[in-house]
């Protein structure tokens, strides 16, 4: 699994993002896995979450649920945190 | 060891609610199964009747208001619609003790959410495989 430096996940461009902003974990967790059904095979989730749990929660379900963990990027008071689907 | 998260749930104080909920999210979203079994207080607090209008706390009741007020200014949902959110994401079975079931007049029409009333004997033998077993 390789993550991508800061400037190449600022200009990544998402196949589907996920706005949990506001939303306390568990939530931002539970709308990756429904939002990740809808990316195809090697597409790009992106959650935009201001919970600090989920930001550690993410790459870890990545690696369960065998995606790959690209990184986070900090915007204004929440994190774009980027998922690649394997298949 | 099963992957898998069993609760026993003695309470009905929605704080501790809230924190059983949170693991059950937890859990679902990481694909770990979730089996919860509602004892006394806790089959009580999943009564229809009861399960929204409930607002007791098991500690620090001095700072109910506060808390409230705090989860209504962070948008937090309700203890029940964490867990509603839990089983749509994941497999999470909520069982109702029998005992308990018979004290307070329930059948499982009754009851939000759970979906079978059971006794300690079979829940011991679901429980006894779940590599996280936890008492609330």
């Amino acid at each position: 699994m390789t993550e991508l430096n800061l400037e190449e996940l600022r200009n990544l461009k998402a196949d589907k993002v996920v706005d949990a902003r506001g939303m306390a974990c568990p939530g931002p967790l539970l709308a990756a896995k429904r939002a990740i059904v809808e990316v195809p095979a090697k597409g790009i989730l992106e959650v935009l979450s201001s919970d600090a749990g989920t930001r550690r929660d993410i790459p870890l379900w990545a690696k369960k649920m065998s995606h790959e963990y690209l990184g986070d990027v900090e915007d204004a008071g929440y994190w774009r945190i980027f998922v690649k689907t394997v298949k | 060891m099963a992957e898998k998260l069993s609760m026993t749930v003695m309470t009905g104080s929605i704080d501790r609610l809230t924190g059983m909920a949170i693991l059950a999210g937890g859990a679902a979203g990481m694909d770990v199964e979730v089996e919860i079994f509602l004892q006394l207080w806790g089959v009580y607090a999943f009564k229809k009747d009861v399960i929204t209008e409930n607002m007791h706390l098991s500690e620090f009741k001095e700072k109910g208001e506060q808390l409230v007020k705090r989860m209504k200014e962070l948008n937090l949902p309700m203890w029940f619609d964490i867990l509603k959110e839990a089983r749509e994401s994941g497999k999470v079975s909520i069982y109702a003790c029998s005992t308990a079931s018979s004290i307070w007049d329930v059948n499982k029409e009754d009851l939000e959410m759970v979906d079978d009333i059971i006794g300690a004997g079979e829940w011991v033998l679901k429980s006894k495989d779940a590599a996280i077993t936890l008492f609330i």
